[in-house]
């Protein structure tokens, strides 16, 4: 008797965002350059999700804009994961990317890594795999639920560095006026 | 004109980084004096042990949240003068509607740069030393 694979529900995961999911069909999908995913999931729960970032130029610690952005997008992923189910204790993380780009100036890639890397020291959260800076782009496949994860390296790398995109402005509350 | 350094706050967030990030970011308004709590229960206890003048809280967080947190100070007479400045992470009509109905000072949306913080903080003490 043949055994026929569950089809994947595939979803990219693009610069600046993030999905939580609990379906186990869901693969979701990223080409990372000097950008960093963290891919999280609980367990137990059986909920996870990834986000894909690259911090603004500057200082990773103080207020300076790569860290407030940073933890805002570590933030997301993680409320989204506690919204769904998990716990806090028992998450875990697998982190990619943060590769040095063959025409870079500077390593950019390096800071994103590190910063994620301090980000999960900072919160605890458990730190169990991955695959982190290193020459040039990656594909990641991550299933969210199972915590199954796939890289391979990308050729053109080129493709998998795109310029800064500065986070989409964050909208006030509409007219509402307070003060 | 209140100095800034003479304002006790109380910091509730249960993402540890993020505590880290508005503590600096008081440092470099002038705030002196911190305390924080990982979450809303945690914070309560902070405040009925020892009122602060001040509760800077996330809005998501474990055990009772930003919306609960709000209530509870107000609603016990040795904190219920405390200034209240609510954190979210999106800009929520509804949310902010319900915490101002609570009794909330001001809101802020992240992620938030310095100066929107002290332009929310100098919203409810005015102009800061």
């Amino acid at each position: 008797m043949a055994v026929v694979a569950a089809p994947h529900r595939r979803i990219n995961v693009g610069q600046g965002e993030h999905l939580v999911t609990d379906d186990p069909s869901v693969l979701l999908t990223t080409i990372l350059g000097s950008c960093v995913a963290m891919c999280l999931r609980d367990p137990v729960a059986g909920v996870g999700g990834m986000n894909h970032f690259l911090l603004p130029e500057g200082e990773g610690d103080g207020a300076g804009a790569a860290r407030r952005y940073g933890a805002y997008a570590m933030e997301v992923l993680v409320n989204d994961c506690l919204k769904a189910g998990g716990r806090r204790e028992r998450l875990e993380a697998k982190l990619f990317g943060g590769g040095r780009m063959f025409d870079a100036l500077r390593d950019v890639g390096q800071a994103n890594a590190d910063f994620a890397e301090r980000f999960l020291r900072d919160e605890g959260i458990a730190h169990v795999g991955g695959s982190l800076r290193g020459l040039g782009g990656r594909r990641i496949q991550y299933w969210p639920v199972s915590g199954r994860a796939m890289q391979r390296p990308v050729a053109d790398a080129m493709a998998a560095t795109p310029a800064f995109r500065q986070p989409p402005p964050v909208v006030d509350a509409g007219a509402l006026e307070l003060f | 004109m209140p100095a800034a350094s003479a304002i006790h706050t109380l910091i509730v967030d249960d993402q540890q980084s993020m505590r880290s990030l508005i503590r600096t970011s008081l440092q470099q308004i002038g705030f002196r004096e911190f305390r924080e709590a990982a979450d809303g229960e945690a914070g309560l206890r902070e405040m009925i042990g020892r009122p602060a003048h001040l509760v800077i809280s996330d809005f998501n967080m474990p055990k009772l949240d930003g919306l609960g947190l709000l209530r509870a100070v107000r609603a016990h007479p040795p904190t219920a003068g405390a200034a209240f400045i609510m954190l979210t992470g999106r800009a929520d009509r509804e949310l902010v509607q319900r915490a101002v109905q609570f009794g909330v000072n001001n809101y802020l949306v992240k992620p938030f740069t310095v100066a929107q913080l002290k332009d929310k903080l100098e919203g409810v003490f005015g102009p800061l030393a």
